[in-house]
């Protein structure tokens, strides 16, 4: 199966999990589920990771499902079940683009089609890079803390100063040396960007947003 | 050799790669509250209101931008980009964080709005605060459900909600920014 | 042949202050290699940013004179255009890369230069070979030592075809044998392509060969001096330390087993820290130093046994053993928690482990001899990277935790500033009886304070001139 190009994928999922928050449809919720779900599979993501990530997720959906029969007023079943499929109907809808596509395949994509800035494509890039690092930052953090007989709590204002610190630190490093390497923000650059989106990429897209729309508006099942 | 002219206050490439990693490190922090959020939610009789109570930790990248860089959509970008890498470290939400970081990055930054992005100081996040605890909860009164909660319920929860905004994305983002403004690094 | 002319050139940080460069003149001669040199806190790394074209945009006010590229205003070009002319190489080399790989990183800079996209591929090829890269072709370049991220970032360098670099203290996270290959590097892009070279740093050694002019940057004037090359041959020769470790300490280690990933970096090492001893940790870019002291301080997983006392490390909670095994970071700031230089040490005074010695006389003792006491109510963010470092050392030694890790405590120091720092530390462990462990790629003027040195390599810690103690 080919892959959808990464910004006709968001332009599917923000068009309709946009329309999910406003449709009460325990339906709806399913087929969006059981759709990106198979998309996760033929994309080749393994069925233990999808398993996993349904088993994480199961105590806030029976939680949320609870909550609607405990406190609701009205059809509490019914919204119960809505509430608790949609759940999943945007975990994997979430997952049809988080878990098939690269952050950096992304932001290229966004660039080439959607005049997503170099500015913002390579900045929020070299920033992504710092991932594993901002981690390891939270952790040294604490831990320097401790070292002086000092707790941080996460209501603590100290905790988040250093964390802004590292970022004006690491922001200054990373723009000097980006600028030293003949990034120009405003001038062109030699593209060598390849991410091909034919044309009837943006049909799949219109179409499956037109068809919730249907289903979601028109049809109105339950 | 060609020149730069000098440019027009747009973003500059070290304002983007700041807010991204200001974005990124609350995108890790939230991970970390994820397990006491979870462990509040995962208790049924809790779980609406552990909704209320740490929402407030939800709201806090966006306003901290703004405050920071004192610029028109800092406040909303800063909350899209740390709800972008929130759903990329693992969500439960999946898409639905996405669209949460937006309706709280437009509901924080209208606070700002509605001074003339003047004030940066108590009086922007005060109304920053007010913006998004009202904005906020009227979309989860018609998108989460909670039109169909009782409505003493509905009182508790709004006042739950006002005091968690209320703290974390205003007395604590205020806190931070006297820390940040204090240690001088903040020459832009 | 590109030219570039520092002319009469001052430059303040803010308006009022004193100004860090004062009226300078330095035009490098083309191909020429020279080197520059100044206490910390001269204004070396302000200077050369100035050169790449960097100042004022990212800080600063120039007060007098300018810095002309090719006979026009460096500031305005565009930084493509200077790229191509004038490339510069930083201290820290964790963040001068915008990409994941050394190829894409590579590839970008010629990107931003405008290269055509048919010749990008090849030129990136020749690059990688020309600096010995091919092998990290597909490795993350976090995951490169040191030494391994500057050899990368001198190849984007010489992509670029910069005719002159500048490099800002490129060595003080590489090991000897690192520096020795990036100065060699260095070398034959100036000899056999004529490239103009201005390097800064705090170690001489290995110069004399290459340099031909030397700079000083006077801290008090702010003034460029040139200086005779004989103080790069006069240099006292570097030993290594072979003392003995006493046999009594706290912390010990068995069968200590340390990996990352899939990489394993000790094994099975066996070794008691002596009290009221310093030793010293030597060992190549990546070979594991800092990773070792994240086992000691129980910031990562390491197998084997870690003891305290002969008992079992596992049995003690992680904030109670913050209170044994101190781990002082590379990056100074890190270490700090409050916001002037005094509140630090109030700080540290409250907590310390021994009130009585650390009196108040003692603490301003201490902060004179770092010559600390005039930035006492500073804001710890806006010292000098070498105050940072000397008053980061300063505080967790009054902490007084029994066990100091300290990763790299000198880097960036100046002569002066080694020999205070190291009587310091020597001074009180013998009062205190704390045992110090050192890592440090720094050896000069060390020979008087290291009690034994250990060696990190092969995935084994080897006592120097000692029997099979490690
Ligand atoms: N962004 C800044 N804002 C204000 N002052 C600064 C800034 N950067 C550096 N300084 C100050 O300017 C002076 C010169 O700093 P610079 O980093 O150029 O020194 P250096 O010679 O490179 O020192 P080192 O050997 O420690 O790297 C120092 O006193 C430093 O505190
Ligand atoms: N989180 C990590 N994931 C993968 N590799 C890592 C990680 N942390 C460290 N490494 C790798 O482990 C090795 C040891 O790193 P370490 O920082 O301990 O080296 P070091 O001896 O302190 O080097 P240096 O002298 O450059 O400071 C390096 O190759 C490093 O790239
Ligand atoms: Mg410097
Ligand atoms: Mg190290």
């Amino acid at each position: 199966m080919p892959k959808l190009n990464p910004t006709v994928l968001l332009v599917i999922m923000i068009g309709i999990g946009f329309q999910t928050a406003f449709v009460k449809s325990i339906t709806m919720n399913l087929i969006v589920a059981g759709v990106t779900l198979l998309y996760l599979l033929l994309a080749g993501v393994k069925w233990r990771y999808l398993g996993v990530m349904f088993a994480i997720s199961l105590p806030l959906a029976f939680a949320t499902w609870v909550s609607f029969i405990a406190f609701g007023t009205g059809n509490t079943t019914h919204l119960a079940w809505v509430y608790a499929t949609r759940l999943y109907a945007y975990l994997f809808l979430g997952g049809a683009l988080t878990l098939t596509v690269a952050v950096k395949d992304l932001l290229f994509s966004l660039h080439r089609h959607a005049h997503l800035s170099s500015t913002f494509t390579y900045g929020l890039l070299a920033a992504f890079n710092l991932l594993p690092r901002v981690r390891r930052q939270v952790k040294t953090i604490q831990y320097a803390a401790s070292l002086r007989g000092v707790t941080y709590h996460l209501w603590s204002p100290h905790l988040y100063f250093k964390a802004v610190l590292s970022a004006l630190q690491w922001s200054d490093d990373l723009a000097l040396a980006m600028t030293s390497h003949g990034f120009s923000e405003g001038f062109p650059r030699t593209d060598t960007i390849n991410d091909p989106l034919p044309k009837w990429q943006w049909l799949v897209a219109v179409l499956l947003i037109a068809a919730y729309a249907v289903g979601a508006w028109v049809i109105q099942p339950r | 050799m060609q020149t730069v002219q000098e440019h027009k206050r747009g973003w500059a490439l070290r304002d983007v790669i700041f807010l991204a990693i200001i974005a990124i490190f609350f995108g890790v922090i939230y991970q970390v509250w994820g397990a006491s959020y979870y462990a509040l939610a995962a208790i049924p009789a809790l779980k609406p209101f552990a909704n209320d109570m740490t929402i407030g930790v939800w709201l806090m990248a966006g306003p901290l931008a703004g405050v920071l860089l004192r610029k028109v959509g800092a406040t909303l970008i800063g909350e899209v980009l740390a709800a972008v890498v929130e759903m990329l470290l693992f969500s439960s939400w999946g898409a639905a964080t996405l669209l949460y970081g937006f309706v709280q990055g437009i509901s924080s930054e209208l606070g700002f709005t509605l001074t003339g992005y003047k004030n940066w100081d108590k009086i922007g996040l005060t109304l920053s605060v007010i913006t998004s605890t009202l904005i906020t909860f009227a979309w989860d009164l018609f998108n989460s459900g909670y039109l169909a909660y009782k409505p003493g319920l509905l009182i508790t929860l709004f006042i739950i909600r006002l005091i968690s905004v209320g703290f974390f994305a205003g007395i604590l983002v205020y806190l931070i920014k006297v820390l940040v403004e204090k240690s001088g690094l903040l020459k832009r | 042949m590109t030219t570039l002319a520092v002319k009469n050139f001052s430059f303040a940080y803010d308006t009022g202050q004193r100004n860090i460069l004062n009226n300078i003149s330095f035009s490098p001669v083309a191909g020429s290699f020279n080197l520059l040199i100044g206490p910390s806190g001269s204004g070396k790394s302000t200077l050369l940013k100035a050169m790449a074209g960097l100042m004022p945009k990212f800080g600063g006010i120039v007060t007098g004179g300018q810095i002309l590229l090719d006979g026009q205003d460096i500031q305005p070009v565009a930084p493509f255009e200077r790229a191509k002319r004038v490339a510069m190489l930083f201290q820290n080399p964790d963040r001068q890369f915008a990409m994941r790989t050394a190829p894409e990183q590579i590839a970008f800079a010629l990107e931003n230069i405008q290269l055509p996209a048919e010749q990008i591929q090849d030129r990136v090829a020749d690059v990688m070979t020309r600096l010995n890269l091919t092998a990290f072709a597909e490795q993350d370049l976090m995951t490169l030592s040191g030494g391994e991220k500057q050899r990368v970032a001198l190849a984007t360098i010489l992509a670029m075809d910069s005719d002159i670099i500048l490099l800002d203290e490129p060595f003080a996270n590489v090991d000897p044998q690192a520096r020795q290959t990036l100065l060699h590097d260095l070398q034959a892009l100036q000899q056999t392509q004529g490239k103009t070279i201005v390097i800064s740093d705090h170690d001489l050694s290995g110069y004399a060969e290459l340099v031909d002019n030397l700079y000083v940057l006077e801290a008090t004037t702010g003034t460029l001096q040139s200086a005779s090359l004989t103080r790069l041959t006069n240099l006292a020769p570097v030993v290594p330390f072979t003392g003995h470790p006493n046999p009594a300490g706290d912390l010990g280690w068995r069968q200590l087993h340390v990996s990352v990933g899939e990489r394993t970096l000790l094994t099975g090492t066996t070794f008691t820290v002596p009290s009221q001893q310093i030793g010293l940790i030597s060992g190549s870019n990546g070979i594991g130093k800092s990773t070792l002291f994240k086992a000691l301080t129980k910031q990562i997983a390491a197998t084997g046994t870690i003891t305290w006392a002969e008992q079992d490390a596992r049995k003690i909670k992680a904030k109670a053993w913050a209170k044994r095994v101190a781990l002082i970071f590379q990056t100074a700031t890190d270490q700090f928690v409050t916001m002037t230089v005094a509140e630090e040490l109030a700080l540290s005074q409250r907590q310390t482990a021994y009130p009585d010695f650390w009196t108040a006389e003692r603490v301003a003792d201490a902060v004179a001899q770092l010559n600390l006491t005039g930035v006492m109510d500073h804001i710890v963010y806006q010292l000098s990277g070498g105050q940072q470092k000397k008053l980061q050392t300063l505080v967790m030694l009054i902490m007084g935790q029994p066990v100091l890790l300290l990763d790299e405590p000198l880097a960036g120091l100046d002569q002066d500033s080694v020999q205070a720092v190291m009587t310091l530390l020597q001074s009180t462990v013998h009062a205190t009886q704390q045992a110090i462990l050192m890592i440090s790629h720094q050896r000069q003027g060390l020979a008087d304070f290291i009690d034994y040195e250990l060696v990190f390599a092969e995935q084994q810690l080897r006592l120097v001139g000692g029997a099979t103690h490690a």
